[in-house]
């Protein structure tokens, strides 16, 4: 069976473990055998983000040594995954053999739905969800790794959904990593707004492809007491029953 | 001529204008081959589409008899009582001039000055109620005329009075802004002063709102000639 | 001098300004439109995206003879009259201006549009060797007559609503009350044409000089960029380092694209071309005419292969109108000349590390980087002041609680190195937690990452519900 690698990223293993289950259903159900990346626990973007360069290069390396070129390396997340595919270019480019590295494993990494669509040509999974359903594209997926209308592809092919529109919504949630912590009061300022555009779409459930803008809308749907739920691509494309 | 007909009236219709008398005289009596006069219409009816959207006034195509008439009627309609203007570089500005002093209006002429004359001659010129001046181009795909300054026709004409009034000859009507920058050359470009004008002076500075003539002239009327013998 | 921002301040105004909802509405009003006028410029313009990579292409090429350019602008401008002064920094170029100004006896000073002048603080170093400078750009001249910085780079007093304009009018002239945009500008214009007929010294800042030519060029829409540089007899151009591109014919590709993105017009209303001052027998123009060329920072940025690229900057100020984060606090709270996304970046540049703050207020959405007209990768270039403000020797004081979440990135980052340990604290805390979890939600949260939950939930740590098929595979 072919096989893919999947890295579940640092959030989605300590906070969201359901999409890294959703993740690994959805990829063997097309057939694929899936592994996970367990050698490394984060990509080190939080700490290359926050300018820890040395940190950020001790994880990267760990990461490296974990995975495997030639075989697919597959990440539910676009921030990781542009980490992952471009950053890693800056982050690594002292270091010629980490460097050769990275560059090595770069055309093999994929977030999940550009992998699925891009690379298996699949648009239909087989999968049932009954709910209203707003997606929220994740900033870096757009505009890092140009993933733009993949997500929807597969959203739309899911059996018994209602896609609500969702104004501005290519506009940030607010996360932004640890953004979201050192700069509280805008992240908050740009969630409320977020939210709002939510809630006027009549969605049941916003979908994201990145465990950061889930735990940001997710937080923020919570505090507000609201009932609309947050979920992972995978765990909608996982999903058999209404 | 069919053709050309066809294509002035379009322009005419585009800016749904009447039809004015002379103009298809002047098309008629054109010798030049069809294709040429064709494209220079199609380029002028973009100039006058794009001027017009950036808030400019087209006062139509018309031979070099007409535009005189239509300069006096033009400084009438906006209740001009002092036009200024220099020397053309095409145009004959004496005659326009002298026609505008017939219809009883006040002339100012800007002529090289000494530095003693040069602020009461602005002064003259600001008080104005229209200045008036040939542009060596015009920018098709943004309405835009391209005027070049010097001692004849200085840059306060198209700046100082609240109203404006350019004349571009067809020819040197382009399609962008690259082929006037190519035809001035560079040159041509440092010469003297260019200005490219598109529109009337405008700010967004309170709350995006367009405000025409802040600090130059609020209204720009274009014309543009088609030279009899052309 | 300038006052030298700080992280503190920052923290402080931009946490007054979120929650300014007036000054939101403005600048999101202002935005919007901004944003769909360029929307429908670059639809019936199907060129943009080839004039975008020609611009991005000329202007890299440009700062990379930047040497060559500025010996070929200089020679250039000196044949044809101008007086040259490379100015090291923002001091000396002050120095020079106001010395000027003093020699010629200048009392009416009036200035166009400039944010280079604004980066020198010109005005207050002319004001205080007793010469009045008057703002004659109407957002500039607002802000001026109300003591203040603009707020943006293109529109600058976009903080300010025509009411507020109506009742700064009524208060400084005593003029009747009016809101309407229009007798704001008229009462403007009158007031300002006076002042430009007897104006004896003019200051403009450059947006292209072309070394070819040694022509500068100036883009703008009310005309007092060409009164300002026509009217006085002393005229001065100031300008960066970064403005020379090569020739005449590289200027298309800029002005195509620049007016689109600045304001969505195709062109502004004005490109004046100006080469030298006036010719015998000129009546407009002025006699003598200096430029004013000043680094301040920006050859050190060219040192930097990344930050390099951020000297392609045409300020058209699009990526402040993009930018969610300036959209809520405005450009003051930036406490920089220059605010927004490209602001983070320039600020820290030509101001020094105490800016070094600016580049980490950012989530580096990328939407500035997505409308740039010249291609700036400004996410790439913040990431990459961030790693040289926490490598320097010159460390950021932030308040409290960042340092302490910053800390505690670190921490993270460190412990991450080890899979299996902080996957086992990761199962530990989720037992520690579980009973203070609501509905899966955290209401409050311990330790560096407190702030989280002063405005939100935080998801409560669970474990692996899944067993992994494979064993473990050991890293190398
Ligand atoms: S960085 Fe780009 S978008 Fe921002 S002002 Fe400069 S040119 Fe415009």
């Amino acid at each position: 069976m072919t096989e893919v690698q999947l890295f579940s990223t640092c959030l989605a293993e300590e906070f969201f473990p359901e999409v890294n289950d959703a993740a690994a259903t959805v990829l063997e159900r097309l057939r694929l055998k899936v592994t996970p990346v367990r050698g490394a626990f984060c990509c080190g973007q939080v700490a290359f983000n926050e300018g820890f360069r040395d940190e950020a290069l001790d994880l990267s390396r760990r990461f490296l040594n974990s995975v495997e070129p030639g075989i697919p390396i597959v990440v539910p997340s676009g921030s990781c995954t542009s980490m992952l595919k471009i950053f890693y270019g800056d982050l690594l480019a002292d270091d010629p053999a980490l460097s050769a590295k990275a560059m090595a494993i770069r055309p093999w990494v994929f977030e999940l739905s550009q992998f699925i669509v891009n690379v298996l040509k699949v648009k239909y999974i087989g999968a049932r969800y009954e709910r209203a359903v707003a997606y929220h594209p994740s900033c870096h997926l757009m505009r890092e790794l140009g993933v733009r209308d993949e997500p929807m592809t597969l959203l739309s092919a899911v059996a018994g959904i209602r896609i609500r529109e969702l104004r501005d919504r290519e506009e940030c949630c607010g996360f932004g990593g640890m953004f979201s912590v050192k700069f509280p009061h805008i992240s908050a300022s740009m969630l409320e707004d977020k939210l709002a555009r939510i809630r006027e779409s009549g969605a049941e459930v916003v979908v994201a492809n990145d465990c950061g803008c889930l735990m940001q809308i997710g937080g923020g749907l919570s505090r507000a007491g609201d009932k609309i739920e947050v979920r992972h691509l995978a765990e909608v494309l996982a999903a058999r029953q209404g | 001529m069919a053709e050309l007909h066809k294509i002035i009236a379009s322009v005419k219709d585009a800016l749904g204008v009447g039809a004015r008398s002379n103009s298809h005289d002047a098309a008629a009596s054109a010798p030049v081959p069809v294709a040429q006069s064709a494209h220079r219409a199609a380029l002028a009816s973009t100039f006058a589409r794009e001027l017009e959207a950036v808030g400019g006034k087209f006062l139509g195509i018309l031979t070099p008899d007409e535009v005189t008439n239509r300069i006096v009627t033009l400084a009438g309609e906006i209740g001009a009582k002092t036009v200024a203007l220099g020397q053309g570089a095409v145009s004959d500005m004496d005659a326009i001039g002298e026609a505008l002093e017939r219809a009883d209006f006040r002339i100012v002429r800007t002529i090289p000055v000494a530095d003693t004359e040069r602020a009461a001659m602005r002064e003259r010129v600001a008080n104005a109620d229209i200045g008036i001046a040939d542009a060596d181009f015009a920018i098709a795909s943004t309405g835009t005329v391209a005027v070049v300054s010097n001692g004849d026709r200085p840059s306060s004409l198209t700046l100082l009075p609240p109203a404006s009034l350019v004349i571009v000859q067809i020819d040197r009507v382009m399609a962008n802004l690259a082929a006037v920058l190519a035809e001035l050359g560079p040159e041509g470009v440092a010469a003297n002063r260019l200005t490219l004008i598109t529109g009337p002076s405008r700010t967004a500075d309170i709350e995006k709102r367009i405000v025409l003539g802040v600090h130059g002239p609020k209204s720009i009327h274009v014309i543009v000639v088609w030279p009899r013998d052309d | 001098m300038a006052e030298i921002p700080k992280a503190r301040d920052f923290f402080e105004s931009s946490r007054a300004a979120v929650s300014d909802h007036e000054l939101r509405r403005k600048l999101e009003s202002a935005s919007a439109r901004h944003l769909d006028h360029f929307a429908e410029v670059k639809a019936e313009f199907p060129a943009y995206d080839d004039e975008r990579d020609a611009a991005h292409r000329i202007k890299t090429g440009a700062i990379a003879h930047l040497d060559e350019l500025l010996i070929e602008l200089k020679s250039k401008l000196e044949a044809r009259g101008c007086k040259v002064f490379f100015a090291e920094d923002a001091a000396e170029a002050r120095g020079y201006i106001v010395e000027l100004a003093k020699g010629r006896g200048a009392k009416n000073v009036v200035k166009g549009k400039s944010m280079t002048t604004e980066e020198i603080e010109l005005n207050g170093a002319l004001e205080r060797a007793g010469i009045d400078a008057v703002e004659t750009d109407l957002g500039e001249y607002i802000v001026q007559l109300r003591g203040e910085r603009p707020s943006h780079i293109i529109t600058p007093a976009i903080h300010l609503s025509k009411e507020d304009i109506g009742q700064l009018f009524t208060d400084k002239f005593g003029i009747e009350y009016t809101a309407e945009p229009e007798k704001l500008t008229a009462e403007a214009r009158s007031r300002l044409r006076t002042i430009f007929l007897n104006a004896d010294f003019g200051v403009t800042g450059v947006n292209f000089a072309i070394a070819e030519t040694g022509t500068l060029v100036i883009v703008e829409n009310e005309g007092n960029g060409r009164l300002s540089s026509t009217m006085p007899e002393t005229f001065v151009a100031v300008m960066g380092i970064e403005k020379v591109i090569p020739r005449l014919e590289d200027l298309s590709h800029f002005l195509e694209i620049l007016a689109r993105t600045a304001t969505g017009q195709k062109l502004t209303t004005y490109t004046s071309f100006i080469t030298g001052p006036r010719r015998e027998g000129d009546l407009d123009g002025p006699r003598e005419m200096h430029v004013v060329i000043l680094d301040n920072g920006r050859s050190a940025m060219i040192a930097d292969p990344v930050i390099r690229e951020a000297l392609n900057c045409i300020r058209c100020g699009a990526c402040l109108n993009v930018c969610p984060i300036y959209r809520r606090i405005g450009g003051h709270a930036y406490r920089s000349v220059y605010p927004g996304p490209i602001g983070s970046i320039i600020s820290p540049n030509l101001f020094g590390s105490a800016a070094g703050y600016l580049p980490f207020a950012s989530t580096l959405c990328g939407a500035c980087k997505d409308i740039c007209p010249v291609k700036i990768d400004i996410p790439r270039i913040l990431l990459h002041l961030r790693w040289k403000e926490s490598a320097g020797e010159h460390r950021l004081k932030w308040p409290r609680a960042i340092e302490r979440a910053r800390r505690g990135a670190r921490r993270f980052a460190k412990m991450a190195r080890h899979p299996r340990t902080v996957r086992a604290l990761g199962k530990l805390a989720a037992m520690v937690l579980k009973p203070f979890a609501h509905n899966g939600y955290l209401r409050r949260i311990p330790g560096p990452f407190g702030n989280w939950t002063k405005y939100r939930d935080f998801p409560r740590p669970r474990p692996h519900q899944r067993p992994a098929p494979g064993p473990e595979r050991p890293p190398g």
